[in-house]
């Protein structure tokens, strides 16, 4: 610590690269006449030195990146459920109209009709042999139950991602990703239908 | 054109319902934010969820931002705020030291196949007690010494980040720099560093 309390603050400025420029050279002219201070810079300086290195170390691997953009829609797309949920259950709990029946019918058809979609989109080409799989069936069976799974992710993915973001091309992409990784199996039939009705500029089928 | 008008251009298309440009803005900050929380809170699942948390919660803000500071302090404040949070229940609820062989710069090292193992576990070292020494900083000295020293933020954008007047932010940050001298004075004189 340097004696010359004076310019104390001014030596972790200089060594910081922070001093403002019209300090700075009467500052150097004061570091010739005056060891305290230059040995303050030249200590601050190291220690500064020492922290960038460390800190430049630590390093954020691509692979974790990749993950953060869907991640987010993700996030975004369960509070977006969730809302629609709460709204759903305020509207039962306040009671409704007298002819309340009728939306609540409206409103139940619409849930089940979505229940059954979603039941349809998510598993529409699951055989029996798969619903069968346990723990003894053959190990080359199980990673085709898991590759049909991660297959099965992506496409929900893409649907989430389209539904947040009405971005085609993206979208269209995904498919096409998810075509290429769903190659042999009933799914290029699911991807071929989405960009069909993607293409046509149908919705329905999202 | 310079990066300021860029990322207000971004949230402009974006208040008028270009989704697009919010992925360019998550795709330029992604990294610098991450890092951000990596330094702080020393852990990569952490900082990974709160990055997500980040980004998460200004998409949802961004309808009703108003360029008054930058789009990047605005994030960052976000950021530092989801840091304070974390540190706050982490305290509250000690569950495990924190380890620094869960970050990525121990396989970093590890794949450096051509140097001398010993000279890599004394760097390991090396690294492992300057960071160290950085989260002995107070937690104001930590945030103003990280924001300013390895984000490059100018002080006066520190001092929007965390709230604080911009003489403030020099204050902790002569202090945080002096108590690393203080706290990394005896390991180099030792030479051990």
């Amino acid at each position: 610590m340097p004696k010359c309390k004076k310019s104390e603050g001014q030596a972790i400025d200089y060594a910081s690269k922070l001093l403002p420029p019209a300090e700075e050279e009467p500052f150097e002219a004061h570091l010739k006449n005056c060891q305290d201070c230059s040995d303050a810079v030249a200590s601050y300086t190291a220690v500064l030195a020492l922290t960038d290195k460390a800190q430049d170390e630590l390093i954020v691997p691509e692979i974790a990146l990749k993950n953060i953009e869907m991640n987010v829609y993700k996030r975004l797309a369960a509070t977006q459920e969730q809302t629609l949920l709460s709204r759903i259950r305020a509207y039962f709990v306040s009671g409704g109209s007298p002819f309340g029946w009728y939306k609540t019918a409206a409103v139940s058809s619409v849930a089940i009709a979505l229940i059954t979609a979603v039941v349809l989109i998510g598993k529409p080409f699951q055989s029996e042999e798969t619903l069968r799989l346990t723990e003894s069936q053959s190990a080359d069976a199980r990673i085709e139950e898991y590759r049909q799974q991660g297959i099965q992710r992506n496409l929900e993915e893409v649907l989430i991602t389209r539904h947040l973001r009405n971005d085609a091309w993206e979208t269209e992409s995904q498919l096409h990703r998810m075509k290429e990784q769903a190659h042999g199996t009933n799914w290029t039939k699911v991807a071929d239908k989405h960009l069909q009705s993607l293409q046509s500029g149908d919705s329905t089928a999202q | 054109m310079d990066k300021l008008i860029d990322d207000e251009m971004l949230v402009a298309q974006f208040q008028a319902g270009r989704q697009n440009a919010f992925d360019e803005l998550m795709k330029r900050y992604k990294s610098k934010i991450f890092s951000y929380l990596l330094r702080s809170v020393r852990n990569y699942e952490d900082a990974e969820d709160i990055t997500i948390e980040v980004f998460f919660k200004a998409y949802r803000a961004l309808e009703g931002w108003q360029p008054k500071a930058k789009f990047s302090t605005w994030l960052y404040k976000i950021a530092s705020n989801l840091a304070i949070d974390y540190h706050r229940a982490k305290a509250r609820h000690p569950v495990y030291a924190l380890d620094d062989t869960e970050i990525p710069e121990a396989r970093l090292v590890a794949t450096d196949l051509h140097s001398d193992p010993e000279k890599q576990l004394e760097e390991k070292e090396r690294g492992l007690l300057i960071r160290e020494a950085v989260d002995q900083l107070s937690p104001k000295q930590k945030a103003v010494f990280m924001l300013s020293r390895y984000e490059g933020l100018q002080l006066k954008e520190v001092a929007e980040t965390l709230d604080m007047a911009e003489g403030t932010v020099k204050i902790h940050l002569h202090r945080a720099v002096k108590r690393l001298q203080t706290l990394l004075r005896p390991l180099w004189e030792n030479n051990e560093i």
